[in-house]
């Protein structure tokens, strides 16, 4: 996965302002994405993992640039982007399409499903007429859907299969990234089961880079090569996904997989280092490294310094002051 | 009212029809299951299986104008409720059978405080005085461990975190001690670490108060770490039943197989050389539930199936242990890997 990666973002900054008070003042900002860096290869996974409120959906729609970035930069395919105005960011459109969550929701109602599938098609000029029908037939198969259902309305299709049709979408302009937005987390397990599968096989066979961003550890073990957990707008931990599952360096990491449940009732009694209280707000977080407040290895120092994302060993970034470059990577002491 | 067995609950052959467009919906088609006192049960199913249906059922939450109990019987402490008077099921309901769902901010109310809801429960069912079910409020949200519970009785639902209101829920529905607590994905809207809290605090009240808990969710996982017994529902119907570790160590259902099996799983190392191991699908989709299924409803999706599958409902039989399951063609299941 060592090649020119498609997609850079550096130092990404994204903060929305709070507005109160009789003359709606600004008052304060929510530090959605504070300081991002990440880059994603041809054919590679990366996995935005967090709570709710950690920036990951954020990081999402700014790289597509459906909300503008504060500050840093945004790399797609070796050009920058992060200042484009609309007009001039239109034909990089085509390079990084989206999965949502819910993609019946961005699909227009009175629309066959074919045409909704050949617009971007027809957007970007790419084809017209009878040839977007077949190249919508051709994407209608590929994502295992039968092209007599292009007539068919998006409320026609159960869950699994609209969610396809959102996939047929992002596909249809050969884009370089997608970015999928918990492309799985409606579904059922066995649908699940089968869109997880599509995603890779189409990966595969495309070379596609997925930024996808996901709640679901079990999920983001499967479909990610990289992940990287982020808290409160920045980033703790990146890594290889085997590295983070049998490693993991950052107390949140930590807390986070100890945290998640597993099935398999015998796991039960090896229980577990559960984190307490709740994650704190956005618009107001903690000084310092901002896991301190929840974190059971905090040190004095934490409450001050912001510890920086720093490589520790090989590929392994964490950002956790009690984790040195070359330190011990065993497991941590509670201190006094 | 005579007590003769071990069980606070014993469902039997319940179903309960919704009428629609398209026709009559059979939502629960025949399910029976019994709940000990002081147990943890597991209900778990895919979307439209029927068991959040089951869940109102009992509580007889099922809204009149659209659907009903159409047959079978629920009872609670030997007595009958299917045919109990709304009267006397308003008296149950939040005192001796209470109920938590998935999302609580649309069950608490938006212009009250918390301890105000808390303590009308209290006063309705217990009798007792606004001042002493006060009390008995920051009792219970000391008792769920929402920190500075004095001040938070004065707040509303909105004030809250989805966590803090999820503990909430659950001291409401503790506070009057009830026998029965049906938890209906009650952890399935919260962030993990804030799950894994809520999770922990039910159990150990459980322990606290010997509340048998129903628990409703389709996430594996939930059931794994925190029941005892788990049934499982596929189209309106129980298709297995078993203690939870004979479940997740020999599951007998072609469906339940399939559902362990398309799951990713965090707790095992597939991925040692960065591989992405294919998830095993299950074929097809849940049947529609407006035409009578004739034989096993899982049956179109099955690899085991047969014609006899196909014409005849299989029984549930027993596999020992307290293991039971419909399939007609269990003995191969049996005999075929995991």
């Amino acid at each position: 996965m060592s090649e020119p990666s498609v997609l850079e973002v550096e130092g990404l900054v994204k903060h929305f302002p709070i507005h109160g008070g009789l003359l709606q003042r600004r008052t304060g900002e929510v530090k959605a994405v504070d300081g991002v860096s990440f880059s994603i290869g041809r054919g590679e996974t990366l996995g935005l993992v967090g709570e709710s409120g950690c920036g990951k959906s954020t990081i999402g729609k700014t790289v597509l640039k459906l909300i503008e970035p504060t500050a840093g930069r945004i790399v797609l395919a070796g050009e920058d982007i992060s200042s484009l105005k609309p007009g001039a960011m239109w034909p990089h459109r085509r390079r990084i399409q989206t999965i949502f969550q819910d993609p019946y929701s961005s699909m227009n109602p009175r629309l066959p499903s074919g045409t909704i599938v050949g617009e971007p098609l027809e957007n970007f000029g790419l084809s017209s007429g009878r040839d977007t029908d077949e190249r919508v037939a051709r994407l209608f198969e590929r994502v295992g859907l039968r092209p007599d259902a292009m007539r068919k309305y998006a409320h026609e299709f159960s869950g699994g299969q609209r969610q396809r049709l959102g996939i047929a979408k992002a596909l249809s302009v050969n884009p370089d990234v997608i970015v999928a937005d918990e492309p799985v987390s409606a579904l059922d397990v066995s649908v699940q089961a089968q869109v997880l599968n599509l995603l890779i096989d189409l990966q595969e066979e495309f070379r596609l880079a997925y930024l996808f961003i996901s709640h679901d550890l079990a999920v983001m073990r499967h479909i990610s090569h990289r992940i990287a957990v982020m808290y409160l707008g920045r980033i703790v931990e990146l890594t290889t996904k085997r590295t983070l599952f049998t490693q993991p360096l950052h107390p949140y990491t930590e807390a986070l997989l100890s945290a998640a449940t597993a099935p398999d009732p015998k796991r039960r009694q090896q229980r577990k280092r559960i984190v307490q209280g709740d994650v704190p707000s956005p618009a107001n977080p903690p000084p310092g490294c901002h896991f301190h407040t929840r974190c059971p290895y905090a040190m004095p120092e934490c409450k001050v310094t912001a510890p920086p994302l720093i490589e520790v060993a090989e590929g392994h970034h964490v950002a956790c002051l009690r984790r040195p470059v070359g330190g011990d990577p065993g497991p941590l002491s509670v201190p006094g | 009212m005579s007590v003769t067995s071990g069980n606070i609950l014993e469902v039997r052959g319940l179903q309960t029809q919704f009428n629609t467009l398209d026709g009559v919906v059979r939502a629960v088609d025949g399910v029976s299951f019994d709940l000990a006192r002081g147990e943890t049960l597991g209900i778990v199913g895919e979307s439209g299986c029927g068991k959040s249906v089951t869940a109102l059922s009992i509580l007889r939450l099922i809204p009149p104008e659209t659907g009903r109990i159409a047959g079978g019987s629920i009872k609670f402490e030997g007595e009958e409720l299917t045919t109990l008077g709304e009267e006397a099921m308003k008296g149950l309901r939040g005192h001796r059978i209470s109920m938590i769902f998935q999302e609580p901010m649309t069950s608490l109310n938006p212009v009250l405080t918390v301890g105000t809801q808390i303590a009308e429960n209290v006063v309705r069912h217990m009798g007792v005085s606004w001042r002493a079910a006060r009390e008995r409020s920051f009792e219970m949200l000391d008792l769920v461990r929402i920190a500075d519970a004095r001040r938070r009785l004065d707040e509303y639902p909105h004030q809250l975190s989805g966590g803090m209101r999820q503990r909430v829920m659950i001291a409401l529905a503790l506070s009057c001690d009830p026998q029965v607590l049906i938890a209906d994905e009650p952890t399935t809207a919260l962030d993990v670490t804030i799950q894994a809290q809520i999770l922990d605090l039910m159990l150990e009240l459980k322990e606290k108060t010997g509340t048998a808990i129903v628990l409703i969710t389709h996430d594996l996982g939930v059931i794994a770490e925190t029941t005892e017994r788990v049934v499982v529902m596929y189209a309106g119907r129980k298709v297995e039943e078993a203690p939870v570790e004979a479940l997740f160590a020999e599951p007998l259902h072609p469906y339940t197989r399939g559902l362990m099996r398309a799951i990713p799983r965090l707790d095992i190392e597939a991925d040692a050389a960065g591989m992405r191991p294919r998830l095993q699908e299950i074929p097809g989709l849940v049947p529609r539930l407006t035409q009578p299924i004739p034989g096993c409803a899982f049956a179109p999706r099955c690899g085991f199936a047969t014609e006899r599958c196909r014409a005849e409902p299989p029984p549930l039989v027993d596999a020992g242990g307290g293991h039971t399951v419909a399939c007609w063609e269990v003995d191969r299941v049996r005999a075929s890997a995991l």
